[in-house]
């Protein structure tokens, strides 16, 4: 199991063009990959549904978690998507 | 199948001529997109169901089914950071398609400098599941937008 937390650096959170090109890319893969806040529960973060509900903000921390082939690239590309400010 | 209604009047111009390419190149999900008309106005549940995200220049509503539909209020609303806006249900409320959901005036939002147009979008919808989607001419609020097979 891949895991990484990070923090959410985009100024409007992880909505709009930061969330769509987290979606775009997890569901490119072909492993499950999972996003949640400190405490709450894991969701896909293949559904663009799903990562609209959870309502990261600016500066919140996500984990990241993923498993299979590929699994830490694809957690590094993630995390460089959340990192990104704009 | 669902039938997704208009969220505000106006003119219909298509996901492709929203001035944003998340949008318009379906990056958030297939739909279509409304200018409203340039008048005060309240703009409603495009479907029945729980609002699961409330913003004041975006909502989520999704359906028994679990199918969720987007609409966002303007381009780059989200920096007015809820100004000209004003909440009309809350978060977790049960709306029906047609229900007013959010007051705001897409004239201001121009006068502000930025586009009030209103994609609605199918989220996590496969392309090809949309049907009778329009793409032009005027809608009045509450009218058949698309249907999601």
């Amino acid at each position: 199991m891949a895991e990484r937390t990070v923090r959410v650096e985009s100024e409007v959170g992880l909505h709009a063009r930061p969330a769509a090109t987290f979606v775009q890319t997890a569901s490119k893969a072909p492993i499950d990959v999972t996003l949640s806040k400190a405490g709450g529960a894991p969701v896909s973060a293949k559904s663009i549904l799903a990562v609209l509900a959870l309502d990261v903000r600016h500066g919140e921390q996500i984990t990241l978690r993923a498993e299979g082939e590929g699994a830490e690239e694809l957690l590094d590309e993630l995390s460089r998507i959340v990192s990104e400010t704009k | 199948m669902t039938v997704v209604v208009a969220p505000v009047g106006g003119a219909v111009v298509g996901l492709a001529n929203v001035p944003d390419p998340v949008f318009a190149q379906a990056m958030v999900g297939p739909g279509t997109a409304i200018e409203p008309d340039r008048e005060p106005g309240e703009a409603v549940s495009p479907i029945d169901g729980k609002i699961i995200k409330l913003h004041p220049h975006a909502y989520v509503v999704v359906g028994d089914d679990g199918r969720g539909v987007l609409v966002h209020l303007g381009i780059d609303t989200v920096q007015l950071k809820g100004e000209g806006f004003r909440l009309l249900a809350a978060e977790g409320d049960r709306v029906s398609a047609g229900q007013p959901v959010v007051a705001w005036d897409p004239a201001a939002i121009e006068a502000a400098g930025r586009s009030p147009v209103c994609p609605v979008v199918a989220l996590d919808a496969q392309a090809g599941a949309l049907s009778d989607v329009q793409e032009s001419g005027q809608v009045t609020r509450g009218a058949e937008l698309f249907r999601w097979e």
